[in-house]
Parts: structure tokens; sequence; C-alpha cells
């Protein structure tokens, strides 16, 4: 189901968390909403869902007009981020919730809910664990038993809030690829919000770059890792070395002339470059304009740090990039740079 | 290492003496204050016998106050029941102005002294208070009547419960009603199999508190009773009439009755900590 957002707004008191927002959701898509803090993605998702209302704007779900309805009337799947697990009851009978509260007419017998409840366990591979509460399980069983009880009432949309936000790096790396072979099972139309670029680079179709109420860019992971639309985005997908400049005919000139610069766009006079670490080439000379100042080896990367005449920069390489330069702090050294984006100031 | 052992053990426990001091201190305290008295009760309760005691609790005007202490809980406690529901559901679920002010209110009832209360209510609907001439001429008698002795044990008991739930709700926060709603519960469906099973063990706790309060409060209803025996007498005031006629067994008799309530509210609260415990604790997490 296509879900379409057009001139979302929302206020709470003074702050507007989301200004004028449109968006579209395309059928079977795994999408996501990303963005700092206080972006206004979990209210995007919120009023989706029908848990907010917002204060002007339309949202069709699969092109009915879906705002005068109520949650429970939307079909919507919504996992929260701490799960919102109904601690009194067995991880079955939260499973089985949402078919226990239908109307008379629509409620599955008791044979029946039990074998799609079990169904549903399976799927998320908690068979065994029906008779336990929620208390006694771990995080990540935890959010698969949430995932359960969200598809038990076969919502045309999932909506999932921070699904791994409460868990631990390796957990979260697992139920990641998980969720991605379910979408990829199932073709449910999903909408998560994170705040963890990795995440929505791994895991999504699309990528929705939010901030501060208002979307700054729609694309493919490649897309929006490579080229980024503004420099918020440019600063919120990984990390970026970013320097004031003056762009003259292309050229980007950085302090007193340390670093010259080519650059794409036609941008013109004062801006802010923004070069990734990866594109930062650095060569040992003796006598060059730049200072290691330290290097850091993380696992099998290298970052290293450098004093380019009062200004800091990071490069990043590989270990055996590393070992084959033979650089090592305090060495003197050339930096050159191939790509680098600029906004203007 | 014994040395390392000793030191370790050491630093975390204090020596045996000092250890039993505190302990035997704490007992005896125990034991003067709470044990002895409620010993003093039912040994002077049953001073003449067992026959003089089962006189005591069944001469008329005993059995009209213990009906009547019975007829005021059993209005003031599911009052306070519904109203401590509702107004820790909105606190804690709802953001509004005033929430404070709210919060405060309901803490009134501990801050101000029974009498207060009770005298609260003469000034309002007595004889000579501010609704006194329009309810004389309607023929409706609240003060020295059951009305008036209803009204001020639901003042005087208000927190008990909403002070229970609302902790306890605010910690729950609402995430599992959201999450019922969206799953195509109404309203009413949420609030029973959701927010009534996650309150339960401390609405339970409100109640008997509240129960235990609303058939032991004196202060309040003292003023407002008028004292006529086996009329508007409850189960307290009735002790004090038979303590102060120096009829001492008989004063005793009924108030090892409210000796007991107490036992048995204690009694099934732990009952069922001990046997629920386990969900219990689920809930609080």
């Amino acid at each position: 189901m296509a879900i379409q957002v057009s001139g979302i707004t929302k206020r709470f008191g003074e702050f507007t968390a989301l200004d004028a927002v449109d968006l579209e959701v395309k059928s079977g898509e795994l999408l996501a909403l990303l963005g700092p803090s206080g972006s206004g993605k979990t209210t995007l998702l919120r009023i989706m869902a029908g848990l907010e209302g917002p204060d002007a704007g339309s949202l069709h779900l699969n092109g009915e007009e879906a705002l005068g309805l109520k949650p429970r009337d939307r079909q919507v799947g919504f996992v929260f981020q701490h799960y919102a697990l109904f601690r009194h009851m067995t991880v079955f009978d939260n499973v089985a919730f949402g078919l226990k509260v239908r109307p008379r007419g629509q409620r599955p017998g008791a044979a029946e809910m039990r074998r799609r409840v079990t169904e549903l366990l399976e799927l998320v591979q908690l068979a065994p664990f029906g008779s336990r509460y929620p208390a006694q399980l771990s995080g990540g069983q935890r959010q698969r038993v949430a995932l359960a009880r969200a598809l038990a009432i076969e919502p045309k949309v999932l909506l999932l809030d921070e699904p791994f936000g409460a868990l631990d790096a390796k957990v979260r790396k697992e139920l990641r690829r998980w969720l991605r072979k379910l979408h990829d099972d199932i073709h449910i139309t999903s909408v998560f919000v994170t705040h963890d670029q990795e995440e929505a680079l791994e895991l999504a179709d699309r990528v929705v770059v939010m901030n501060q109420g208002r979307i700054e860019q729609i694309g493919t992971p490649a897309d929006v890792y490579d080229h980024p639309a503004s420099a918020f985005v440019y600063e919120f997908l990984g990390q970026v070395n970013r320097f004031d400049c003056m762009v003259e005919g292309g050229i980007a000139r950085v302090g007193n002339g340390t670093l010259a610069i080519p650059t794409e766009g036609g941008v013109q006079g004062p801006a802010v470059a923004y070069v990734r670490p990866h594109d930062l080439g650095v060569s040992p000379a003796t006598g060059g304009p730049g200072r290691i100042a330290g290097i850091h080896v993380v696992g099998p990367d290298a970052r290293i740090e450098i004093d380019l005449a009062g200004l800091a920069l990071e490069a990043e390489m590989d270990r055996e990039r590393l070992a084959t330069l033979g650089i090592v702090a305090g060495d003197r050294c050339s930096v050159h740079i191939d790509r680098a984006r600029v906004f203007a100031r | 290492m014994p040395a390392d052992n000793t030191s370790a053990s050491s630093a975390r426990s204090e020596s045996a003496w000092v250890r039993w001091t505190l302990i035997g201190g704490a007992l005896l305290f125990l034991a003067l204050f709470l044990l002895l008295p409620l010993v003093v009760v039912f040994a002077e309760a049953l001073r003449r016998g067992v026959d003089a005691y089962w006189t005591a609790l069944t001469e008329p005007d005993a059995v009209a106050a213990i009906q009547l202490t019975l007829t005021v809980a059993a209005i003031a406690v599911p009052a306070n029941l519904l109203f401590g529901v509702a107004a820790s559901w909105c606190i804690a679920k709802f953001d509004f102005r005033g929430k404070n002010l709210l919060i405060t209110l309901i803490d009134l009832p501990f801050s101000v002294s029974p009498v207060v209360s009770g005298l609260i209510y003469v000034l309002l609907f007595g004889m000579n208070g501010l609704f006194g001439p329009y309810l004389r001429s309607h023929g409706i008698q609240i003060i020295f009547a059951v009305p008036g002795l209803v009204l001020a044990t639901i003042f005087v008991t208000f927190p008990f419960v909403a002070r229970e739930l609302i902790p306890l709700m605010e910690e729950q926060g609402s995430d599992e009603e959201e999450a019922a709603l969206v799953l195509g519960a109404s309203g009413w469906q949420t609030f029973w199999r959701v927010t009534i099973p996650n309150i339960k063990w401390g609405l339970l706790y409100g109640v008997l508190l509240c129960n235990a309060r609303a058939m032991g409060e004196f202060g309040a209803v003292s003023v407002v009773s008028g004292h006529i025996r086996g009329e508007t007498n409850t189960m307290p005031l009735h002790v004090e009439i038979l303590y102060n006629e120096y009829n001492f067994v008989a004063a005793f008799a009924v108030a090892s009755l409210l000796a007991m309530l107490a036992l048995v509210t204690l009694v099934v609260k732990s009952a069922l900590e001990w046997r629920f415990g386990d969900e219990l604790a689920a809930t609080r997490h």
C-alpha cells in the first residue's frame, strides 16, 4: 500500500516539529526516515499511524484520505521504540491481542487464532517462547515479539520507531539483516525511523534525510551518500572534513592558499567545502606543508589526523596502505584532494 | 588469602554486637509500640470471658455501629476507587494546565487535620451553614446523619487510591495503550484489557488502605456524627462512648474488631504479594 504525505505540518507549542512535509512511500518498499533527534521523523511516523494529528496537510493511505481514520481503522502495524509489549500477558497473548479485540463477526475462532499466532511466532523464530512473559525475554526477543504482534493484524503498512535503538551493537546488526530478509520475503510497505546513518544506508531501499522538521533529501542509500543535496546531509552521513573556502573559477582556495581544490557545481565566492576522510590523500614529504598529528588504528582501518597550517584534517585508509606509506606521528606530509563538494556560505 | 578475607568482610558488615544491638533495639521498639497495645486490646476485651465479649458485640447499639461502619465504607471506598482511577489516569497519561494544582489538591486531606475536614462539612451543610436553610426547607439532613458521615469519610480517604496509582501509571507511560489502539482495540477494550491489568495490584493496595482508613476514621466523622447511639455512631465513635462510660470490656471488644480489620488487611496484602510476587514484579518492570 502506498502512503502519500502532503504538506503535513505539526507544532508542539512554539516548536515546529514538521514544516509542510511532502513524501511518497511506494508500495512494497522499505523506507528509512533518517535524522538527528528533534528532526520530526518520529512525529511523522506517529502521524502516519494516527497516534498524532497534524495541524495542517493531508495523508492518503492507498489513495484514500486517512486523517479522519482512527488508528484502529488504518490497518497499520506499529513497532514501538521500547516495544510496548503488554507486560501482564504472555508472548502468545501479546501476539493474539490484535485478533482478540476484533468485533465478534471478524474474530477468528480459537483454533484458527492458535494456528495464526503459532505461525507468526515461527516466523520470528520464537515458537518455544509462547508461554513466557515479556520480562523473561532478551531485548532482541522482545523486539521480535513486537514485530509478530504488529504483523498479526495483517497490516497494509508496517511502521517501526527506532526498531533497533535499544539493542546492543551485535544483536542490532543481526536483527537488521533478519528484518531485511523478512521484508524481502513478505514485501510489506515499511517505514522505519532511525538516527543511525549506517542502519539507514544498509537496510533501506530509499532514505529520507530529515532536519528541523523538513526533508533535506530523498534517494537511494548510494544517492544520498555519494551526492548529498545539502551541507547538512553531507555532515550527517558519515565522517567529513569541513572547511571554509573561497571559490574562484571552479577552484576552492582554503586558508592562505594552503589547499586548492577543484569543485563541482557552479558555486562562486565564499563557500563551505566537504571532503570525506577516504577521499583525502596523504603522502610523506620532507618539508611538506602538513604534519601528521596522530594515527589511530581501529580494526582494519587507520584514521590519520593531519595539521595543515593550523587546519585540522582527518584522513582514512586501510592498514596496508598505511604500512606502505610508512608514516608515523610527527612526520611532515603533503595533502591532495581529488574531490570536494562545496556549498555557498 | 585470609588477611584479605577478614578485611573485606569487616568492611561490609559490622561486628556482631553492633548488629544484635540494632536488631534487638528494633524488635524491642516494635514489641513495645505495636505488639503490646494489640495484645492489650484483645486481653482487655476478653477479661470477663468470651460470653461477655460476645454480648458486647451483639447488643443492638454495637450491631448498629458495625452496620453503619460497613455502610459508610461500602459507599466511600468504591467512590474513591472510581475517583482515584480517573484522577491518576488523567494525571499520568495527559498533560494539561493545572496538573500540579490537582496533585496538590489530592494531597490536601493528608495535610489537613481530620477535625478541620469535619468542620468544613458542618459549616457547609449544618443548620446554620452555607447550604443549611436550603437543605432544611427541602427536608434533607446531611450533618448528624449518614450522608455527612459518608462525605467526611470520602474526604479523608480521598488520596489513598490516587496516591498509589499516580507514580505507577506515570512510570508505565502510555506506550501500551497506544499499542493496543493501533492493534485495533477500542478505548473501552484498551482500558479493561491493558490499563486495569497493569495497575491492578497498585489498585488493590490502594483500596485496602482506603478501606482500613474509612472504617477506622475518627476525627472528621466525630465532628459530623452528632453521636446519636444506634443511629450515627460508627465503630470508632462507639468505642469512645463505651470507654467514657467506663465500660471497658465492651469498648475493647469493639476495638478488637477494628484491630482485626488491620490484621486482616496486612495478611491479605502479604498473601497477595507472596502468591503473585512474580506477576507483581513483572508489572513493575
